[in-house]
């Protein structure tokens, strides 16, 4: 099979290019705009015997409709012209070599339709599988050692030596080798690093990390140099003693953040003058804070980025539980008065939490810990949580539509195509007591396989012993990844 | 097809919700797996002709029906329902 057509084909792009091919494409196929959809909707039907279907057709030469079943093929026949676009799927068909031909210009052709139509719709860009340029199809020839993952696989599997306390900072950097997005982006080697082989670049010493995860070796490994320049960026973690996961999570994000931002790789900045680092771009979402004044009624919005998500644990309960109080609206009392604009006075309000943005990587963390001026203590209590999480009640846009009244809002059109589902990717559990204690994490090496790693010990788990765990900090990936359009 | 039919569809097509379901539906069956297990129903036909040259009419025929019966109760389910709300709330308007 190739892509360049056929020799009927040819003659017919070098007679009248590619405009035919366009024009049937962008008003037939895959509408780019709405006169485009008026089109289809009322003219998609057989010359012929004024059907629908099946399988319409429409003649390239002179945009006869008709469907396949005969009609297209006797227009062809008496007419000569032996090309006919499906009007399904855009695949051109040669009467003459008696099939669909693929030719490398058409499919871009239809290829940037369909980022139009996207667009044109506001759903994100359909899923584009990698294909090899040809200096990659060269490189893929040239290189003829294949791996090959089997079911069984324990590819990127490696336990971490205990350092002193740091199981830790093991955990983490378990959850973060096995953070779907990130690994892809360290394995594809997209870290342009500006300060190169200065051995100071905490994001080159993460990708080099990657590379020993994945390199097929079993041996623990040792995390002395990255420790070493976490220690530099991040003075507080500095000493061996004992650290909270959690702390070392987001100092980390933060460390590895800050490298992309210092000129160290180029990241372009959004519009809205947001990182778009690659940290930022999986770990940040937008948190919805409105302000509603008990007087005038008056909200004051405010929206902020974060990395993750801290949750009280009052007793035992659900995750879900605790998103549902995390996101309730919440009556702020005679003593928090706050300034209203409005009113010009200070007035009792209502506070509410939502979620305007999600970020790829849900990470949620239990407040586990209580630290108070009487007492530290840990609470122990089972939070359940879901191996499959759909976070759309927590969102902005969902409880705008259940204050509005339209409680079931899949009926609107939004609720049905919007899709914010997570799979749960990693668990990092904390043993024993508040000043004893261990640190384990689960992660999700495949599919349906699970692995506990306890320092340099790594062991198969099952789902329902990660489900059954005291969980402490909970990782999610996005289920569906969505992509941004790029057309203007 | 009725007339009514034929403008629920064209009303589809207009608002770009025929696009959005064709969409939906085909995450949902990449997710599955099914396009990959259709990819290799391809391969097996393309294996079984290595002799003779196979045209698209000849995968159409022998695949069709197996690829159509593996299709998961859940994905036809999850878009018949939404398809229908979809289409009750459109005649309340
Ligand atoms: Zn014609
Ligand atoms: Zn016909
Ligand atoms: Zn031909
Ligand atoms: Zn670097
Ligand atoms: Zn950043
Ligand atoms: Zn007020």
């Amino acid at each position: 099979m190739n892509d360049n057509g056929c020799i009927h084909l040819n003659n017919f792009k070098a007679a009248k290019g590619t405009n035919p091919y366009k024009i049937v494409h962008a008003f037939f196929v895959t509408c780019t705009s709405f006169e485009a959809r008026r089109y289809k909707a009322t003219s998609c039907l057989c010359f012929t015997c004024g059907k629908p279907g099946p399988r319409m057709h429409s003649c390239l030469h002179c945009i006869f409709f008709a469907c396949y079943d005969g009609h297209i093929q006797d227009h062809s026949k008496s007419k000569k012209h032996f090309l006919y676009v499906d009007l399904s799927y855009g695949n051109v068909f040669c009467a003459q070599c008696q099939d669909y031909i693929y030719d490398r210009e058409l499919t871009e052709i239809a290829m940037s339709h369909r980022m139009k139509e996207a667009k044109s719709l506001g759903i994100s860009v359909p899923f584009m599988p990698w294909l090899p340029n040809n200096n990659e199809a060269m490189a893929l020839r040239r290189l003829r050692k294949r791996r090959l993952i089997s079911p069984h696989t324990t590819i990127g599997l490696r336990g971490l030596q205990n350092l002193g306390s740091t199981c830790f900072m093991n955990c983490i950097v378990q959850t973060l080798i096995h953070t779907p997005l990130l690994r892809d982006y360290f394995l594809g080697e997209k870290h342009k690093c500006k300060a190169q082989g200065s051995g100071k670049c905490l994001v080159c010493e993460v990708s080099k990390l990657f590379q020993e995860f994945y390199s097929g070796a079993k041996t623990p490994l040792t995390l002395h140099r990255l420790l070493h320049l976490i220690w530099t960026h991040a003075r507080h973690l500095a000493g061996y003693e004992q650290q909270d996961a959690h702390e070392f999570f987001i100092a980390t994000l933060d460390v590895l953040h800050r490298h992309c931002m210092n000129g160290v790789e180029d990241t372009e900045k959004k519009e809205n003058g947001r990182c778009n680092c690659i940290i930022d771009q999986i770990f940040t979402g937008g948190l919805q804070s409105d302000v509603v004044c008990t007087s005038c009624s008056g909200v004051s919005t405010t929206i902020d980025p974060f990395w993750d998500i801290s949750l009280d644990v009052a007793g035992p309960g659900s995750l879900q539980a605790c998103l549902e109080r995390f996101t309730r609206a919440e009556h702020l009392g005679s003593g928090a008065k706050i300034k209203c604009s409005k009113c010009r006075a200070y007035r009792e309000s209502t506070k509410q939490l939502t979620l305007e943005t999600l970020p790829i990587v849900a990470s949620f963390h239990l407040k586990r810990f209580e630290h108070s001026s009487q007492i530290d203590r840990k609470i122990s209590a089972f939070v359940s949580f879901p191996a499959e999480l759909d976070m759309t009640p927590f969102m902005s846009s969902h409880r705008r539509a259940v204050d509005m009244g339209a409680a079931d809002n899949n009926n609107a059109p939004e609720g049905i195509f919007e899709d914010n589902r997570y799979s749960l990717f990693a668990v990092v559990n904390h043993l024993g007591s508040l000043d004893a204690g261990h640190y384990t994490a689960y992660v999700r090496q495949m599919k349906g396989s699970w692995f506990k790693c306890d320092d340099h010990m790594i062991t198969r788990a099952s789902l329902r012993e990660v489900l059954d765990s005291e969980g402490y900090l909970l990782f999610y990936h996005k289920t569906v990844l969505e992509y941004e359009c790029d057309v203007s | 097809m009725t007339v009514n039919n034929t403008i629920a569809h064209q009303r589809l097509i207009l608002s770009g919700d025929r696009e959005r379901f064709k969409e939906l539906l085909r995450r949902r069956l990449i997710e599955c797996g099914w396009r990959d297990q259709v990819r290799m129903l391809c391969r097996d036909v393309v294996k079984e002709n290595e002799s003779n040259n196979v045209t698209f009419e000849t995968l159409v025929t022998k695949v069709t029906p197996k690829a159509r019966a593996i299709v998961p109760d859940s994905v036809k389910k999850e878009l018949l329902q939404k398809i229908k709300t979809h289409l009750l709330t459109q005649k309340d308007q």
